[in-house]
């Protein structure tokens, strides 16, 4: 049937709607095929050159110059604006030079398309952190720990939650800081390291029983960890436990060359063992000869700072004038010498009461005096001695 | 056999004549499903797909030849930035003037001359130029944008197509303006933008017979481009606050300066683009070559930001990247570069610099704000930016709707609006005030057309039927009154036509000559609507322009104008007179 094929026909089929629609959608097809093979293989190109200007960028930033190495960032995201590393590495670099604002957008924009990505949250938290934004820190810090590493989860999600402490204790949040460190400790694997770590941070929020309970477990396992004794000694005196100071900063000392305030506290701790009269399991006579030592020693500071100023009319020491000298010296030392001339009683009651009124001078004077005049070894230990009178009268 | 064959056939026979429609009915039914409207509809979601995939091609194209000709991070003091810019104008100059002489300038108001005075027709040749031309031009550095070239190149596409399927020239003529929104939204990553800016520039009024096929081809064009190239907005900004309601002051004040760099910059195109043109033939061989000289020596001296549409600039500067003396620098530079590019002929767009230019003084102004009252104010650079770019589009290109859902679509951020809209406002108001004529109307006379004014239309007064209806000069008669009635009541008047108003409804006339035939036959005790053998008369509403009377004032020596909510109730009448009368003042 040759008419079928004739060319005024098939223009006229080829000029039917449904034909037109048929073959528009066909040259759709085909055009979106050829397009997609052509931007797929543009796309591969684009990110070869990225990735060629990231590693450029990474050198520049390894190099110590965040500067440029934004600019190949910033090029490298230009061919692959997607790519997550290079948005974040952007946005880590332009925080590293202070450009907060295009920082957090970047960051703000990541996070949006990632809220469970931990990266993105530990780099907010520390953009919060540059802001001083405690709760927003502590938002993105809890994200960061909960959130998902692609790597090495465990250890980035403590040094996450080491940092997160690191702030706190640095804007002074101590209830926070507390929490957060009792919550890794408890998560914390068999590291004596990373146990010192966290006694540490114990110890420096003013938490010294944790601290010492954190030092102790490693001594369990480490006996011989200097470090650990150190630390326990110094929680153990802080927390007026000298005997056990004393213990673990005598067997550091044996292993190592202690640091001065080390020695010292050493020091004391000994003499506060040798000079507390009111250590229950001593004898009497031992506990009067502590006693004597101890008004002994108050007089000779009393000699020792005898030439203190009195107080003037304003209440302001006249030898210092930065200091509050309300030090009434002649009153104490009358006080010592009434004391010192009064004889020994039979009476047990008696010679209590007056074993009593001789530590409560010590203690007087050596409060009375601890401003303005050197305070030596034996007074700062019955100081201390004064404090735990004071402590367990309260 | 006989049995079986009709054993077999009656069940089928029964079949087609119940379930299957004959052929006639197929027929009938393919017609009505691609009635005319219908199919000019899928055609515009074609016209948008092969749009789409046009300007996803040519982005690749642009982004290929500036990594091959310039590298992929144009840097200050490189001699390739110095020298391509002006080796391959001169190449360009040679292909325009050869091979593709219809690609000069950006390609908005070639598509207004094809709709206005080609009836439709752009030449598929125009498409592949402007492809390639652009593609180069910007590529190689010069300060021109892909998106005008791109709504030229959709609505060449839409041309072909509608020439291939032989559609009726009224047709034809609307497929123009149809692939031109496919084209820009395609390009701006913005459906709405591009269809207000296709209806306020191209086409000039709302038209319901074409918005419907410019939305779909503009959302179809925006798919394929967000298929490809992603669906994230142009610019990534951030968070927008206002505190204070007279921070809007501050973005008031950044309108002003930003209408004053609108004139500044169209003046500078009116001037330089004559002048240029008078100038020999042989030098528009090297008119595009010493532009690019120049626009290469800004870039090599230190401002590379300047080359091509700039879009990763703005992005910068929105981000807070620049001080804000660079950003003015970068903005006057903008202004010269792209006012040498677009007036020596080179082929390329204005909306990327108008951004670009928009985008630094925007953060220039911002960054002044804030340097004297910081303390005050609360937006970011990166918002001044933002708002800056739509200025200038409302001050330089007078789309001053366009401007507003421009700024909402690149960003996604909606809350910047208000700012927006009042920075926008002033911009056009002062642009309007020192430079009356717009941009692509100053562009379109420069080149001998006189193509419709699309702000002059908004703005004309158009008189409306109110205007010219006076009151009826006798009574209103009742059908349903006698002959004899109306007679006396209208024997004495001057008035020789009277309106009936008609029972339920309706409206007609009567002469004085009909009623006194009509009682000279005696039929006084009849009713006048038997006697009025006339038909019905149209009616009218006050608020209907004026244009709609005339095609109904030869029809009748009056006709009634009424209230819309009662056709009974008479507002006044109009006559063929008074019309004229109204358009001689």
């Amino acid at each position: 049937m040759p008419w079928l094929f004739t060319t005024a026909r098939l223009k006229s089929v080829l000029r039917r709607p449904p034909v037109v629609v048929s073959i528009l959608s066909l040259a759709a097809v085909l055009a979106f095929i050829a397009v997609s093979h052509l931007v797929h293989r543009y796309r591969e190109e684009e990110k070869a050159l990225a990735r060629h200007l990231y590693g450029d960028g990474q050198a520049q930033l390894n190099s110590g110059k965040p500067d440029n190495a934004i600019a190949y960032f910033r090029a490298a995201l230009t061919y692959d604006p997607a790519d997550f590393s290079y948005q974040l590495s952007l946005a880590r670099a332009l925080r590293d030079t202070g450009r907060i604002p295009e920082a957090k957008s970047y960051l703000l924009a990541l996070w949006e398309s990632s809220p469970d990505d931990a990266s993105v949250n530990l780099a907010l938290g520390r953009l919060a952190v540059r802001e001083g934004d405690t709760a927003e820190a502590i938002h993105y810090y809890h994200n960061a720990t909960y959130g998902v590493w692609n790597s090495d989860p465990e250890t980035h999600r403590r040094d996450a939650r080491f940092e997160l402490i690191d702030f706190l204790l640095r804007q002074n949040a101590l209830p926070q800081a507390q929490a957060e460190l009792i919550t890794l400790a408890a998560s914390l694997p068999r590291n004596p390291e990373l146990e010192i770590q966290v006694a540490q941070r114990f110890a420096k929020l003013g938490d010294y029983e944790h601290a010492l309970s954190e030092y102790q477990t490693i001594l369990q396992h480490d006996k011989e960890n200097v470090e650990a004794e150190e630390g326990a000694g110094e929680c153990a005196f802080e927390l007026h436990r000298y005997a056990t100071a004393e213990k673990y900063l005598s067997a550091a000392a044996r292993a190592d060359h202690l640091d001065p305030q080390l020695e010292q506290e050493l020091r004391i701790a000994r003499l506060i063992i040798e000079s507390d009269p009111f250590i229950h399991w001593i004898s009497g006579s031992e506990r009067d000869r502590r006693i004597q030592e101890a008004f002994k020693a108050a007089g000779e500071r009393l000699n020792r700072c005898g030439k203190l100023p009195e107080a003037g009319a304003n209440g302001t020491s006249e030898a210092n004038p930065g200091s509050t000298g309300t030090v009434d010296v002649n009153s104490l030392r009358q006080s010592w010498n009434a004391l010192n001339a009064k004889p020994s009683r039979r009476s047990a009651s008696t010679e209590s009461e007056k074993t009593e009124q001789m530590m409560n001078l010590v203690f007087e004077v050596e409060q009375q005096t601890q401003k303005d005049c050197e305070l030596t070894d034996i007074d700062q230990a019955l100081l201390l001695i004064g404090e735990d009178r004071d402590g367990a009268d309260r | 056999m006989s049995n079986s064959s009709i054993s077999i056939t009656t069940p089928v026979a029964e079949l087609s004549a119940v379930e299957i429609p004959s052929r006639s009915g197929v027929r009938n039914s393919l017609n009505a499903t691609f009635r005319e409207d219908r199919f000019f509809l899928m055609l515009a979601v074609f016209i948008g797909l092969f749009s789409g995939f046009a300007v996803v091609c040519f982005r690749l194209a642009i982004d290929w030849t500036r990594i091959a000709l310039l590298g992929p991070v144009p840097q200050a003091h490189s001699l390739r930035v110095l020298i391509v810019p002006a080796a391959v104008s001169l190449l360009l100059a040679v292909v325009v003037i050869h091979v593709f002489p219809l690609v000069r300038g950006s390609g908005v108001n070639q598509t207004k001359s094809a709709l206005y005075i080609f009836n439709g027709y752009i030449p598929f040749r125009t498409a592949i130029g402007k492809f390639l031309t652009a593609a180069l031009a910007i590529g190689a550095g010069h300060s021109l944008g892909p998106e005008d070239p791109s709504l030229q190149i959709g609505a060449a596409l839409a041309s072909g197509l509608g020439r291939r399927m032989e559609l009726s020239r009224e047709k034809l003529r609307l497929l123009a303006p149809v692939g031109a929104a496919a084209g820009l939204a395609a390009a701006f990553n913005a459906p709405i933008s591009a269809v207000l800016f296709v209806i306020e520039e191209v086409i000039g009024r709302w038209s319901a017979g074409i918005l419907g096929s410019v939305v779909l081809a503009a959302i179809s064009s925006v798919v394929v481009v967000r298929w490809f190239l992603g669906s994230q907005p142009l610019f990534r900004i951030p968070a927008i606050t206002l505190a204070r309601p007279w921070e809007l002051i501050a973005y008031a004040l950044l309108g002003f300066v930003g209408g004053i760099a609108s004139v500044i910059f169209a003046k500078g195109i009116a001037y330089f683009r004559p002048r240029l043109r008078a100038l020999p033939r042989w030098t528009q061989y090297f008119q595009p070559a010493v532009a690019g000289l120049i626009i290469g020596l800004i870039g090599y001296l230190g401002a590379p930001q300047v080359m091509g549409a700039g879009y990763e600039y703005m992005d910068q500067a929105m981000h807070d990247q620049f001080k804000w003396q660079m950003l003015a620098g970068l903005a006057g530079l903008k202004i010269l570069a792209t006012t040498l590019s677009f007036t020596t002929g080179t082929p390329g767009g204005m909306f990327a610099p108008t951004l670009f230019i928009g985008a630094m003084l925007g953060g220039a102004v911002g960054g002044i704000e804030r340097h004297f009252w910081g303390a005050h104010l609360t937006g970011s650079t990166g918002t001044y930016a933002l708002v800056g770019m739509g200025v200038l589009f409302a001050g330089f290109l007078r789309a001053p709707m366009t401007s507003v859902f421009m700024v909402l679509e690149v960003s996604g951020e909606y809350s910047i609006i208000v700012p927006v809209i009042i920075a926008n406002t002033v911009a056009y108001v002062i642009s309007r005030g020192l430079q009356p004529v717009p941009i692509f109307d100053l562009l379109s006379r420069q080149d001998g057309l006189d193509l419709p004014s699309m702000e002059e239309q908004r703005e004309e007064n158009i008189l409306r039927i109110e205007d010219a209806m006076q009151l009826p000069a006798g009574p209103v008669l009742d059908s349903r009154e006698t002959v004899q009635g109306a007679y006396e009541r209208t024997q004495a008047l001057a008035a020789d036509t009277f309106l009936v108003r008609l029972s339920p409804t309706g409206w007609k006339f009567l002469t004085k000559d009909v009623l006194k035939k009509a009682v000279g036959e005696g039929k006084l005790e009849m009713n006048l609507g038997s006697i009025l053998t006339t038909p019905p008369l149209p009616i009218l509403h006050p608020d209907l322009p004026l244009d709609v009377a005339l095609r109904y004032v030869n029809q009748a020596p009056i006709v009634p104008v009424v209230s819309r909510a009662d056709f009974g109730k008479l507002e006044g009448v109009i006559s063929s007179e008074g019309v004229l009368s109204k358009y001689r003042q």
